[in-house]
This record gives structure tokens, sequence and C-alpha cells, in this order.
């Protein structure tokens, strides 16, 4: 591939997709090996969970150590969230909000109140530890019914609304559903759908796993999952939540136009080109029409390969600074 | 998700204006009968059908099975009117499509229990879904009055308003099956519904279609349905009873 990115023109004010987070990975920050884990995933970004530890300040035990988890779990180059409970999210954000990180996964969102409730909390925690105001991310983990039928009215309710994480196990569990794959078709097909053309249209995205695996979750060959990674990425999501550390470098490939595809959509510009220069409105490429929404998407496409090669490459300083 | 307990599964559409068929449910034991005043009931035995439900209710009431009536959407008042008798759990609305329909009608429910002597608040609403404006409408219209219980798949006005060739597959089902659903379980009333095909509705079901229909629906995250004929309602128990 030899087009530069620079050479490919942004198509409207906003990227797409809006991040290169093709890989999200889960740690604990009471695990020992955290800074470890990270480093080794290359995930995109990691998500830290906590657990509040009974018989101590839990509050102030989190500020104590948030820093420096967050400090650990960026050393790979990854970006860093917190997931936070909506029951409990004005204490929890209190506790782990602190600079580094590049916003909170909210987890039990049932209606818009819940996401203006954590961004006016953002707001004034932002002030108070020295963030860029309006910086961090709200992404929602949708884990229940009320956050599927309100999706639009919580996409809408701030700007700081980034991805919609789909947790399907708990999802199905919340809709009385078999969280297993029992069906020949996914159950939750028309809910992917409707989160992920929901996500876009607050110029965000969603990110998923494909049926069966979305449910089995399993440590599944690597051909398997990329196929799975494939659907998935096909079907609309931008990446995935990993399980396993074993997803990630597949999610990190497949969630991305593939080298071949980049080159097929440079030999569409270029075709395309060669064909305006000659006063034509649309060209053959093999058997199929190029015309100008095909050459646009291929120039949007390319940016996309571009831009997640891009984050594979700013990884790979911060491993190589370590 | 709001735990449904001891759902009802197999829903047996009985037609009230012919007590024999009703008293049919006996050795057929559906969790529910209910009394059809709607689509099972021609015309001119519409009024029959009215006028013989107090008497029926009465019947089955000793037999300890859960009786609801589902109403015309056309004659819903008088339906009503004709129905609240001592007894009856519940009533079924068929097609409503706005809160003000849902909220009406449990108004005029709960003046009846008043007139008839029923306890104040008892009498059941469950809604069946039947129109495009309905699914859209679903959350509002299941919150527009205390008493909705469970919020249902309709189907064949569903087929004949949304289009499909009724005898193919039914490609919208599922997505319509998905926003009762998750409406449903939001709000913590039962989801009704089967995923029905060609082969497994109304007179044409075999028991074996019938059962995939109901299990299928079970993994879905429903919990009962409408039996449109006898013979489907130990297929629906046994597909909608947890293995």
């Amino acid at each position: 591939m030899h087009t530069s990115s620079e050479n490919i023109p942004l198509i409207g004010p906003k990227p797409m997709p809006k991040y290169i987070r093709r890989s999200l990975f889960p740690l604990s920050i009471d695990d020992p090996q955290l800074g470890e884990k990270a480093f080794s995933s290359w995930a995109d970004a990691i998500i830290l969970d906590f657990v509040k530890k009974p018989g101590r300040d839990w509050q102030e035990d989190l500020k104590s150590r948030m820093p420096a988890a967050i400090h650990q779990a960026a050393k790979g180059g990854a970006e860093v969230f917190v997931r936070i409970e909506r029951d409990v999210a004005a204490a929890e954000l209190d506790a782990t909000v602190f600079p580094g990180i590049s916003g909170v996964v909210l987890k039990g969102v049932t209606g818009p109140e819940d996401i203006k409730a954590a961004a006016q909390r953002l707001d004034a925690l932002e002030q108070s530890r020295g963030i860029a105001s309006g910086s961090l991310e709200i992404d929602v983990e949708v884990n229940t019914a009320g956050g599927v039928w309100n999706s639009l009215e919580i996409a809408r309710a701030s700007p700081r609304i980034g991805t919609f994480l789909v947790n399907e196990q708990e999802l199905c569990r919340n809709l009385g559903m078999q969280a297993a794959p029992t069906l020949e078709f996914d159950p939750l097909e028309y809910i992917k759908s409707q989160m992920i053309t929901v996500a876009i249209s607050v110029g965000g995205q969603a990110l998923g796993m494909s049926y069966p695996l979305s449910l089995t979750q399993g440590n599944v060959g690597a051909d398997a999952l990329k196929q799975a990674v494939r659907i998935a990425r096909d079907t609309g999501f931008k990446g995935a939540v990993c399980p396993h550390a074993a997803w990630i470098k597949v999610c990190n490939e497949g969630f991305r136009p593939s080298a071949e595809e980049a080159a097929y959509y440079v030999k569409v510009i270029e075709v395309f080109a060669e064909g305006l220069k000659r006063g034509m409105a649309s060209v053959p490429i093999d058997g199929k029409m190029i015309d100008v929404p095909v050459d646009l998407r291929a120039k949007v496409y390319l940016k996309w390969a571009h831009r997640a090669q891009a984050r594979d490459d700013e990884k790979a300083r911060a491993h190589a600074a370590a | 998700m709001a735990e449904i307990t001891n759902p009802r599964r197999s829903w047996m559409i009985v037609p009230a204006h012919d007590p024999a068929l009703v008293m049919r449910h006996e050795g057929i034991k559906p969790d529910v009968v209910v009394l059809d005043l709607e689509y099972s009931v021609p015309p001119k035995s519409k009024e029959a059908a009215r006028s013989g439900l107090a008497d029926l209710v009465k019947k089955i009431g000793e037999s300890q099975v859960d009786v609801f009536v589902r109403v015309d959407r056309d004659t819903r008042w008088a339906d009503v009117r004709a129905a609240m008798y001592r007894g009856i759990k519940g009533v079924i609305f068929p097609g409503p499509e706005e809160p003000a329909e849902v909220a009406e009608l449990g108004e005029l429910i709960a003046a009846m229990e008043r007139e008839r002597g029923v306890d104040p608040g008892v009498t059941e609403l469950v809604l069946m879904l039947e129109s495009a404006k309905g699914y859209w409408n679903a959350a509002a219209i299941a919150q527009a009055s205390p008493r909705v219980t469970a919020l249902g798949v309709g189907r064949i006005d569903l087929t004949m308003r949304l289009g499909p060739v009724p005898q193919d597959e039914f490609r919208l089902y599922r997505f319509l099956m998905t926003r009762a659903l998750v409406a449903a379980r939001m709000l913590g009333k039962q989801p009704l519904g089967a995923l029905w095909r060609p082969d497994s509705r109304g007179g044409v079901a075999t028991k074996e279609a019938s059962a995939k229909a109901a299990r299928e629906a079970r993994l879905m995250g429903f919990t009962g349905c409408v039996c449109a004929t006898p013979d489907q309602v130990a297929s629906v128990n046994d597909g909608f009873s947890l293995a």
C-alpha cells in the first residue's frame, strides 16, 4: 500500500470511525500483574475494574490507588477507562476519575437521566482534578432492557457519549433470554442493529461481537475468532471487549480494513480519478461499477486503515519508550 | 429484570358464544381460558356471546383456571361492560395504539368494578400489539394503566397491516418480537408471543410446530402465548416450561 494517509481527505468534519478502539481489555486494579498484562496485551484500550474492599473507606482506598493503576494500564499506549456502576455512579466517579483516563464506561444505564447525572459529576471532577474541560468521555455498557429501549435518548443526553458497548450475556439475562447460543439465529440481532445506528447517529460507535461468540465468549481458535470478528465488523461494530488476551491481536487486525481491502480501495481511487479525467462519471473495476459514492467510501475506508495503522505505530512507540 | 413469577404459558382462545366449546378447556388444561369476543365469534353471535359471559365466567370459575375476556378493538366499550363480572382475571385488548386508549379502557374497567362489586384494581389488562403504531408506542401504552400485566405480540392483524405475504415467512416478526420483549422486560410485564411460522399457526398448527414456536420464543425471553386451537395447549405448555 503506497498511498499515504495525508493524501486522503477526510470526508466531512468527523472521521469514521470516531475512535480506533478495536480491542478493549478489562483488568482489575487489584491484579498484581496489571501493568504487565496491560503492556503485553497490545489492547487499544484498557477498562479498569475494581472491587470495594469491605471494612475500609472504599472511596479513600480507590483514590489512593487509581492514579498509579491508570499509569500502569497506559504504559503500552492503551487508552484507559474506568468501569462505573450506574446505581452508585457519583461516589464511584469521585473515587476513580483522575488524569490519564479517556473516560468512563457506565454500566446499568436505563435512561438519559443516568447520563446527565454522570456528565454533571464529570464537569465538576474535570475542574477540580485538572482535567481538560469536557474531555472525558462516557461510554455506555448496554446490559438492560431500559438501556436498549431508551438508547436514542441516552445517546443524545450528553456530547460526552462516545461508544455503546453491548454486553450481550448480561443483556440476555435481563431480557429473560437464554444466555447461550441455543437458537439458529442471533436473538439480539435487532438490538445490535439499533445500538450501532443509534451510536453512529450521534457521531459515536458501537462495540460488540457476532453470534454465537458474543454469548459463549470462548477462547476459540484464531480462525474461528477471525471469522467472528469479520462478521462483527461487517455488521457495523468497530471493536469488541475482549474477555481473553488472545482475542486482542485478532480484534486489532480484524476491526479495520484488511491490507487486501486497502489495496483495492487504492485501486478504486486511482482508477476513478483516471475516469474523471477522461470525463466519465463511472468506471468499471472487476465487473463492479465505481462512481462517486464508491470512490468516497474507498477514501473513507482507506483513511480508516491508515488511522488503524497509525494507532498500531503509536502503541509500538509507547512500547519502545517503556 | 423484574422477575415474572408463575407465568401463564398457554392462553387458550375459546369462542364465547359457544358454551360447549368453552367447556372443552376442562380436559385440555390451559393456564388461561380466553373467552373471545373478537374473531372467533361470528358477527351475528356477538350479542349472544356478550349476554352469556356472566354465566360462563361463573361456570368456569369452579374449575380454578384463570379467565380473561378478549374484547374486540372496535366494540371494546360494550365488550368490557359485558365482561366485567367477579371471576374474570382480566381483559385482553387487541391492537392498542395510543396510551389514551389504554388509560380510557382502564378507567372503564374501574367504573365497572365499582358497579359490579369487583375488588377495585384487581382486573388486569393484557395488551396485544397488532399495528406498527402500537409497536412504536409499546412502552408508553404499557405504562398507560397500572392494570397492564402483559404485553403480547399479535400476528394476523400485523400481517394484514404491515403487508408481507401471509403464507410466507413473516420476516418482520423477529424484529417486532424483540421490540415487544424489550418493552415488556423493561416494565416488568409478562412478554407473550411465540415464533409462529406458516405451519405453526392457528388451525394448521401441528403439535411439533407449536412446541417449536413456543420453545424458540422461550429462548428469546417470552414466557407464554395465545393458543388458537386446543391442540396447541399441551405443546405450548411444554415449549414454555423450563427444561
